[in-house]
Parts: C-alpha cells; sequence; structure tokens
C-alpha cells in the first residue's frame, strides 16, 4: 500500500500530470490520423524525453499508447478508416451507426467501453504484475532463456499474413542484436570496420525508420485517396439502461483483452478482432452485425484497450514486451538505465504503480477528451497527407539524429525505412523485428550463462521444468497453425 | 519432352515466383554473414568460456537459412488459409514512392553540407511539390512556419544541437 501511495505521489507532480496529458493528446491524435500510429509516436518520442525524468518519460509513453488505441477508432467510426490496426473491428458496426446518424453515439460507446477495457486490465494488472514478478525471481538463466524462445515463438502468432515471415523477422531482429563488440570477448561482430558500428545498432534510429519512414513510403503511394466523411458534433454517452444491456459484453471483452495482452507477442489488434467475435457469438441479435449494432462495437474497444494495460504484465514483470508498443517502452525503460524483469518491481515498486497511475489518468483522461474535442478530431483525420508527412519525416529525421548527435543513426533511419517498407510488401511485418531487436540481447545472454552453467550441454537445460514447460509451450506455439486446422476441421 | 515441360509446369506451381526470388536473395545474404562470421577474432576457449562469440549469430542464421528455404513454397499453406500472399505486392512500386526515396535520399546526403535548418526548408518545399501541393497560400506558409516551428521547439526550447551547415559559411 505504501508502494502504491509514493507511486501515485511521484506523479502528482504539475510537470509529470502535463505530460501525461500531452501523452493522451498526442496518443489520441495520433491514433485519429490514418497512416500515424502510436508505436510510431512512442518511436518519435523516445530520443526527446532521454532527458526527462524516468516517471514523466515512461508515464507519457505508457498514456500515449493507451490513448492512442482509442483514437484509431476515431477515424474508424467517422470515415471508416481505422486510424491504427486495433480499431479495424470497430469499423466494422462503428461506421454503418455513423452512416446511420448516430456518429456521437457510436464514439461513445467506443469511449467507455475502452474506459472500462482500460481500467480493468489496469486492476489486473496491479495483481498479475506482482505475482508474476514473484515467480520471475526465481527464474535462474535457463528458465529465461526458456521464457525468451517462447516469447519469440509467439512472434509467429502476431497480426500478419505469415507466421512464417513474423519468425524470421523476428530472428533477423535478435541478429541485428549482435552487431558490435560482442561484451563477454571484446570480439567485434558484423561492424565491417565502420566505427559507428562498435557500439551496436540503436534501437531508436530503427524504430523509427521501421514504424515511421517505412509508413512514408506507403503513404505517397495513395496521397490522393479520397474519404467520405461523417461529422460527429460530440460524442454522446451511453445511458445505463444501454450499458446495462452491454456489460455482459464488455466484461467478457475486457477479459478476453487482458487475457491476450498478456501473453508475450499477442498485441490489441488480434484482441479486438476476437473480442468482435465473441460478441457476435454470444449475441442475440447477430443478424444487426455489420449494420451497426452497438455489441460490435463494445466488443471489439473493451477488448483492444484491456490488451493495451494486460501487455504491460509480462514487459514490466518479465521484461518481455506484450506488444509492439510495449516493446518501444521497453527499449525506453532500457535507455532510462532501467532493467525491465522482477527485479524493477521488487527494487522499485512505486515505479511500477506510478506506470500504472499514468495509464489510468490516460485512460480517464481520453473520455474527457473525446467529450469535448470528438468535433475536432474528426476534423484531423483531413489534414492534408501531403503536409503530414513531410512534418512526420522532419520529425523522425530530428528524433534519430538527436539521440547521439550522428548523421550516422539518420542512415541507419532511412535505411530501416526502406528495409521496413519493401518488408511490408512481401508480407514481413516491422514489429516482430523490433520485438527480436530488444529481446536478442536477452536471449543471447541467457543463452550463454546457460551453457556455461550446464557446461555446454544443451540437453541438461532440460532438466528444469520450467524450461520444459516453455519449450512445449514454444513447441505448441509454433505448430498452432497445424493443429487449430486439425481441430476446425473436425 | 512432354514429361520435361509437365515437370517445369509442377514446379512453376510449387514455387511462387517472387518468393523465390527472396530467398535466394536472403540465402545470399546469409552465406555473406556466415562468411564474416568466420572471420571473427578467435577467442582462447578459457576466455570465452567455450561460448566463442560466431556461435549465436551462426544458430541464428542456420535457422533462418531452414525457414528461409520454406518460403517460396508457403504460398500453398496460406492459400489453404485463405490468405494471399501476392496482394500487397500484385502492383509494380509506385513511381511517387520510387521518386520519394530518391529525394529524401538525397537530402539526407546532403545534409551534412545544408545544414539542419535548410535541410528542414529542403524536406518542407520538395516532398509536397513532388507530391503535387501547388496551393501557394498554403505551401508558403507551411514552408516558413513548419521548419519556424521546428527550429523553435527543437533548437531554442529543447536545446538540440542544429549543425549550421551552409548558413555559417553564408554568415563568414
Amino acid at each position: 500500500m505504501e508502494d502504491i501511495v509514493k507511486g501515485i505521489g511521484l506523479l502528482l507532480e504539475f510537470q509529470n500530470i502535463l505530460l501525461i496529458l500531452s501523452g493522451v493528446l498526442i496518443g489520441v491524435l495520433v491514433g485519429a490520423l490514418p497512416g500515424l500510429s502510436s508505436p510510431m509516436a512512442i518511436a518519435l518520442l523516445i530520443p526527446f524525453t532521454i532527458s526527462l525524468d524516468p516517471v514523466a518519460a515512461i508515464a507519457m509513453m505508457a498514456a500515449l499508447y493507451c490513448a492512442g488505441t482509442f483514437g484509431g477508432s476515431i477515424t474508424a467510426i467517422l470515415i471508416n478508416a481505422p486510424g491504427a490496426p486495433p480499431a479495424v473491428a470497430t469499423a466494422l458496426d462503428g461506421y454503418p451507426m455513423a452512416k446511420n446518424g448516430e456518429p456521437g453515439r457510436a464514439l461513445g460507446l467506443a469511449a467507455v467501453s475502452s474506459v472500462f477495457g482500460g481500467i480493468f486490465s489496469l486492476i489486473i494488472f496491479i495483481f498479475a504484475a506482482p505475482l508474476l514478478a514473484k515467480l520471475a525471481l526465481e527464474f535462474g538463466p535457463a528458465e529465461y532463456f526458456g521464457l525468451a524462445v517462447f516469447a519469440l515463438s509467439m512472434l509467429a502468432s502476431m497480426s500478419g499474413k505469415s507466421s512464417l515471415r513474423n519468425l524470421i523477422s523476428g530472428l533477423v531482429g535478435v541478429l541485428i542484436g549482435t552487431i558490435g563488440i560482442h561484451l563477454t570477448t571484446g570480439v567485434e561482430r558484423f561492424t565491417f570496420d565502420i566505427p559507428d558500428l562498435e557500439e551496436g545498432i540503436h534501437f531508436v534510429p530503427v524504430l523509427i525508420g521501421l514504424f515511421a519512414v517505412s509508413e512514408l513510403f506507403k503513404q505517397s503511394e495513395k496521397l490522393n485517396a479520397v474519404v467520405e466523411r461523417i461529422q460527429a458534433k460530440a460524442l454522446r454517452l451511453p445511458s445505463l439502461i444501454e450499458l446495462k444491456k452491454l456489460k455482459y459484453t464488455i466484461l467478457r471483452s475486457s477479459g478476453i483483452g487482458t487475457f491476450i495482452g498478456i501473453l508475450p507477442a499477442e498485441g490489441s489488434t488480434v484482441a479486438a478482432i476476437i473480442g468482435y467475435n465473441e460478441a457476435r457469438r454470444w449475441s442475440k441479435d447477430k443478424d444487426k452485425f455489420g449494420k451497426g449494432s452497438p455489441e460490435g462495437i463494445v466488443g471489439p474497444e473493451a477488448a483492444n484497450n484491456a490488451a493495451a494495460g494486460g501487455a504491460m504484465v509480462p514487459t514490466l514483470a518479465l521484461g518481455i514486451p506484450g506488444s509492439g508498443s510495449t516493446a518501444l517502452i521497453l527499449a525506453a525503460l532500457i535507455m532510462h538505465g532501467f532493467r525491465p524483469g522482477p527485479y524493477l518491481i521488487s527494487e522499485t515498486p512505486e515505479f511500477v504503480y506510478a506506470i500504472f497511475g499514468a495509464m489510468l489518468i490516460a485512460n480517464l483522461g481520453f473520455l474527457f477528451i473525446g467529450l469535448v474535442g470528438a468535433k475536432f478530431f474528426s476534423l484531423v483525420a483531413f489534414i492534408p497527407k501531403k503536409l503530414l508527412w513531410p512534418a512526420v519525416f522532419i520529425f523522425s529525421m530530428i528524433g534519430s539524429y538527436s539521440f547521439a548527435s550522428s548523421m550516422f543513426d539518420v542512415w541507419v533511419m532511412l535505411a530501416a525505412g526502406l528495409v521496413g517498407y519493401f518488408m511490408d510488401r512481401h508480407g514481413f511485418s516491422a514489429a516482430p523485428l523490433v520485438m527480436g531487436l530488444i529481446l536478442g540481447k536477452l536471449v543471447e545472454e541467457s543463452f550463454s550463462q546457460s551453457m556455461i552453467i550446464h557446461d555446454n550441454n544443451f540437453f541438461a537445460l532440460l532438466e528444469s521444468p520450467v524450461v520444459l514447460l516453455f519449450f512445449v509451450l514454444t513447441f505448441l506455439s509454433l505448430s498452432s497453425p497445424f493443429w487449430t486446422r486439425y481441430f476446425s476441421k473436425k | 519432352m512432354k514429361n520435361k515441360e509437365n515437370a517445369s509446369n509442377s514446379l512453376g506451381a510449387l514455387l511462387n515466383k517472387s518468393d523465390t526470388i527472396i530467398a535466394i536473395i536472403l540465402t545470399l545474404i546469409i552465406a555473406f554473414l556466415w562468411f564474416e562470421t568466420t572471420k571473427f577474432e578467435k577467442v582462447p576457449d578459457l576466455f570465452s568460456n567455450n561460448i566463442p562469440p560466431e556461435m549465436f549469430p551462426q544458430i541464428l542464421l542456420i535457422i533462418i537459412l531452414g525457414m528461409v528455404l520454406i518460403i517460396p513454397f508457403e504460398h500453398i499453406f496460406l492459400k489453404k488459409s485463405g490468405k494471399n500472399i501476392d496482394s500487397s505486392r500484385k502492383n509494380p512500386v509506385e513511381i511517387s514512392t520510387i521518386g520519394t526515396m530518391i529525394i529524401l535520399t538525397a537530402i539526407i546526403a546532403s545534409s551534412q553540407i545544408l545544414g539542419a535548418a535548410l535541410t528542414i526548408i529542403a524536406v518542407s518545399i520538395s516532398l509536397p511539390l513532388y507530391w503535387g501541393e501547388r496551393r501557394l497560400k498554403v505551401l508558403i506558409s507551411y514552408v516558413v512556419g513548419f521548419p519556424l516551428f521546428v527550429i523553435v521547439l527543437f533548437n531554442v526550447i529543447l536545446g538540440v544541437h542544429f549543425e549550421p551547415g551552409l548558413l555559417d559559411l553564408i554568415k563568414n
């Protein structure tokens, strides 16, 4: 309890509250702008938050993450163009409801269910994270290696066209992590006699390139796309009677979202799709789905926001990111000198509770912003792309450069952008690469340490039941496309 | 002759052309990187705890290679689950995208000469113009207003060091 009070105390400084609210505002804005996303905004923000107090920096990013998930639903509902992938399922019923003349009601349902989903997952977070961390304190290098391998295998089921390509992207990320001087031996690896590579490739320019610059190239293909817009005058909160009717859908989706968020590598998009499908499966009015069903809005919205909170559990308790955005928050934590994992919770619990508080404020903040600014945010989506994307590129350049005052990083950003564009064209997702890059050090360190402990006998690792469990889970995760097809045929 | 043709046809159906090219490129990169790992400095076993620096990258390269070799055939499995891997690449890369890539590469290449402020102005002018923005009032206010905002925010308020570049030469 004392830690919770301390954590809230850390947040209650004027500067921190201001930064959290700025994070919410930026989150809703980038969520509402098609093409911009919260991972991209977090990637752009990281270099500028280095000089901030760690609590303020991480709280701002966590707030942006929560709000960005909701922001995506604004454009999904008003212009049928999800501002962020997790809002794809919201568009299925949100847009028809808006077209039927009830855009304010659709936005209100999305906002309230998002807030509920978000707060639900935070309550689970506050109990689950310390428990998970306590368990993880017993982990040795072998167990961590097993966990990291399991997390990498979960990349296969991340959203994207192909599990195989997700896995390749993830492993390429781990491989990029090996560039630079090997910590144990001091040997240079893949540096090609370039001094800038001796310290390895920094996360920041790669993240900015993959998320922002590659998206700029994609957007340059559809600069003149015309979208039909529905004007929302204000957000209309649902009545108590309506909420009563929807309570089971919201609760179910919040549970689903939190659970999926906790699974390593599973993000809000998967949660939203499952939340939508389950809302439809349990609904008494299945025929209304696709035509503006309220359940079709609250189902995915509660799930995707709950997943955002859920994804913070493995990120903070184990140091294993739960989604693309949390992978970036993890990178930011590392840059601020923290070692994400069980020690973060056992040694600095007040810091973790401060992040929890920031996410709570963010959840309430975007409801308020939605209430007063729905009209404004519905207009934001119409900022001309021809002016918006040059601005994104300028922020990307400054962000990459300012991190280490190095032009080399700007080139890395551009190269990552080009590679990211062609990866996407050929079905390789960027998010697994980022997660691989961030997990890379953990995988190699834990692998090396376990091999040393077990006298280079790989099979000796399996003597630990926890490692065995993770390897079984890895096998199940990798073989899931086969057995799910087998069971669905039956 | 007919048998040979049939065999090549069935092989053609098995392999996806674009994915085969990707697999070949990735295999060549993997081969090159493997060759690089053999050039890593040798460290005595005692010093490296029997885990030489090339061991981990080599394990990764082998696993990636194993997966890469499946890529040309993957379209068959994806089709069964209703996914079309070619949908995002059926059209060639747009000229506007290639042009954007060239412009941005050129701007970054010249940024050390131009300096930060002129680079920001160059991006603000060139991209909207290239993408077809012709409203003069909008363009002028953007080219003046946005770089000014960026310079004040990052250079003056946040203290990010901006290389003066050409502006320094002009000043002197």
